[in-house]
């Protein structure tokens, strides 16, 4: 078996497949994409080539762009924190559970197996001003804001529901991922630090946080790269509005793609959203240091 | 050893045997679907089967024809139940969407080559985007020759059909935007229909302090709001302003369209409390169930008035937008045809014209009106009295009528644009932006993406 693994043609062979698949339905599109990003093409009539126009309005007249960029800008921050944040502080809480430890992570982890659709539908019934939250309110004499139609202040009202929204959607999922970590830490470890007298703070601290190091690394980058490209949830709630007040990369890019059917300046959305992925990851890669312990 | 590289060779084969056979299923899974869709895609076949020898066309629609609650819709469906049945050598399979995917999808379609051969569309920048890119038949001479059938039409009727004097499509309906009134509220408060701007304010101001909102209106749902702006603009400067900002010799930052948007604000004061949120059929609720004394509508809504709330149509008056003093003429309507449109490159013209043929036909137009509720396109005899009662107002006041325009957003440069004013109007009445400020950034728009094209 190992000699077939040193054989080149072996690899070759089995790595053809994989590469074939990823080249067609990857490869190939991001490079049509790029292609097409250079483009005005409305779909009807062939591409004409325009060099780097699309781009040089992208970055230069495009107040829509600035307002995507900087909600999508917040939504990644805002889902960074609260997911690390929750999702650490759960699957520790969960880790150490005796009983009902499976059906807490159930529990948590079934937002996450539901149709963003369906959600994004329902807690737009939910905040509706006509049913659901404000009617509860009203009950008690409040009258409660417009949830998903305030356009007010920076990062408007829409954008800090609609992040709460999918944290509580997505922060089982890092929840599983860490409580997968943690599994896999050795509990002579920790037994070795309480005989040093350690409290578990510290051993948290001291033992916990660099062991899960590697897991952070990959959820980090799997939130960033995720907000980053976030459409379903905007879209079922506001659809960007009002007046595109709410509008991220991705439905901006729709917008112009599939409402007004420009697809080279929608192209040319997706590859600044693909230079931003990849610029995101490259920066979680450099700055986490990760390093190897014996266990 | 030699066993060993047999046995690796054996279980690769396997591993390739079981990876093609996964391919296999995935395929049949795949197709069968798509199967599913053509059969639902068709459902005026399984009525009436193409018989040998029929020539068989395509209708794109963007409603399902089959479970459908619309009441137009189901006329559509009727109208081609009965081309299908006649023996008139045609059969027509129907392919549906749902209104959102409806322009992607035939973009799609005409993009790849395989435009249907009749579609439906909405007149303005959408068509000429099908007529700039040549894909639209020109029936202007079909029309000539068949002088019975283009003799049938409403005069006028083409206007926005017609691009270079060459008329690229044939409508099946319109339908006119005016103010529904509750006739209960209206007395009760004893305020009379208004004709003028101040007499609107003063019957708004009346209707209000009785503790009814005034008038429900969506700015959820964005083009309800920018309707009614789009009438103030032009009963402020009349046809002058659509005409003007298109070739650039009216600006949007000019006192006609200042003046429009600043009554938009004040109008707004007199808005349901949840308009921001509301949509569509919820600011349209809120008129059928009481709460709300007006609803600016288009006549479309007749149907889902009396459909939702039957009594209704006794308490439900109707009265044309009024005019502002020192403005332009207060008779003009924002009216708005459904069309259809001929693929150019169909091999069944003949096929196709009959089609529009049945459309356009007196059984067709008569149900139009008299089931559905829309205005017809052709001059039939209309029986008022099985139509609603508020189509019946609606035709009366517009006996007056001296003019047409379409829908803002549709009137304007590109979808686009349309847009741009529907999202501008929703921001100034929100006071997110002064209407000063909202119209200087429609016209860099328009300085940006159309006077410089």
């Amino acid at each position: 078996m190992e000699k077939l693994f040193r054989d080149k043609k072996a690899i070759c062979l089995f790595i053809a497949p994989g590469g074939i698949l990823f080249t067609i339905i990857l490869l190939v599109p991001i490079a049509y994409a790029v292609y097409i990003s250079l483009c005005e093409w409305n779909a009807l009539t062939p591409p004409q080539f325009v060099g780097f126009a699309n781009y040089i309005k992208l970055f230069t007249n495009d107040d829509i762009m600035k307002t995507a960029i900087k909600n999508s800008l917040f939504f990644t921050t805002f889902s960074l924190v609260t997911q690390q944040v929750i999702g650490l502080f759960l699957a520790v809480i969960l880790s150490n559970l005796v009983k009902g430890k499976n059906l807490f992570k159930n529990i948590y982890y079934l937002p996450c197996v539901l149709s963003s659709a369906a959600l994004g539908l329902l807690f737009s019934f939910l905040l509706n001003p006509k049913m659901g939250l404000n009617q509860i309110l009203a009950i008690f004499g409040i009258q409660g804001p417009l949830w998903l139609m305030d356009a007010k202040g920076f990062i408007p009202l829409p954008m800090w529901v609609i992040g709460t929204v999918a944290t509580w959607q997505y922060v089982g999922t890092t929840m599983m991922l860490y409580m997968a970590a943690i599994a896999g830490i050795p509990s002579s470890l920790y037994e070795a630090s309480y005989i040093d007298g350690a409290n578990k703070w510290q051993a948290f601290k001291n033992i916990t946080m660099p062991l899960i190091k590697p897991m952070a690394k990959t959820t980090i980058s799997l939130t960033c790269i995720g907000s980053l490209k976030f459409f379903d949830l905007i879209y079922n709630m506001t659809q960007g509005g009002p007046n595109h007040k709410t509008d991220v990369l991705a439905t901006h890019l729709y917008n112009e793609g599939f409402q007004y059917f420009k697809y080279g300046y929608a192209s040319a959305i997706s590859v600044v959203l693909l230079a931003m992925c990849l610029f995101v990851t490259f920066i979680i890669n450099r700055s986490i240091k990760v390093e190897d312990y014996e266990m | 050893m030699r066993m060993r590289k047999v046995l690796a060779v054996l279980l690769s084969t396997a591993m390739m045997t079981g990876l093609l056979s996964g391919c296999g299923s995935k395929t049949e899974e795949a197709a069968a679907p798509a199967a599913a869709t053509t059969e639902a895609e068709a459902p005026a076949e399984e009525a009436a089967p193409a018989s040998e020898g029929d020539v068989e066309i395509t209708w794109m629609f963007w409603d399902d024809l089959e479970a459908t609650e619309d009441l137009m819709s189901q006329q559509y469906a009727e109208t081609i139940k009965r081309f299908n049945e006649a023996d008139n050598g045609y059969h027509v399979n129907v392919i549906t969407t749902n209104l959102e995917e409806y322009d992607t999808k035939l973009n799609a379609l005409i993009a790849a080559g395989q435009a249907p051969d009749v579609w439906i569309c909405n007149p303005g920048p959408n068509m000429t985007q099908y007529v700039e890119a040549d894909v639209v038949m020109d029936l202007t001479d079909v029309l000539a020759k068949d002088t019975a059938w283009n003799d049938s039409f409403t005069g006028g009727i083409f206007e926005r059909l017609t691009y270079d004097g060459k008329i690229m499509g044939v409508p099946t309906n319109f339908a006119a935007a005016c103010v529904f009134y509750n006739t209960e509220i209206f007395e009760e408060v004893g305020v009379s229909t208004p004709t003028t701007w101040t007499e609107f304010m003063d019957v708004c101001q009346k209707i209000q302090d009785a503790g009814y909102s005034p008038l429900s209106i969506s700015a959820g749902t964005p083009w309800c709001l920018s309707m009614v702006a789009g009438y103030l603009c032009d009963r402020e400067g009349g046809p002058d302003n659509l005409k003007g900002v298109a070739d650039g010799s009216v600006k949007w930052t000019d006192p006609s369209y200042v003046n429009a948007a600043n009554k938009l604000v004040e109008l707004s004061k007199y808005f349901q409390p949840t308009y921001l949120g509301d949509s569509n059929d919820q600011a349209t609720a809120n008129f059928y169930n009481g709460e709300a004394a007006m609803l600016i509508q288009g006549s479309w809504a007749i149907s889902q008035i009396n459909g939702n709330a039957p009594e209704m149509q006794d308490k439900c008056g109707v009265f044309q937008f009024p005019g502002v003093e020192g403005g332009s003429d207060p008779n003009r309507w924002i009216v708005k045809t459904d069309n259809l449109l001929v693929s150019k490159n169909t091999k069944n013209v003949d096929a196709c014209i009959a089609l529009l043929k049945e459309f356009t036909g007196e059984t067709a137009q008569k149900a139009t009106a008299e089931i559905a509720g829309k205005m017809p396109i052709i001059d039939v005899e209309v029986d008022y009295s099985k139509a609603p009662k508020q189509l019946s107002y609606v035709q009366d006041i517009m006996k007056t009528l001296t003019g047409t325009f379409g829908f803002y957003n549709e009137s304007l440069a590109s979808v686009e644009a349309g847009d741009k004013f529907d999202n501008t109007m929703v921001s100034i009445v929100m006071g997110d932006i002064t209407p000063e400020d909202g119209l200087a950034d429609i016209q860099k728009f328009y300085e940006e993406n159309v006077y410089n094209k």
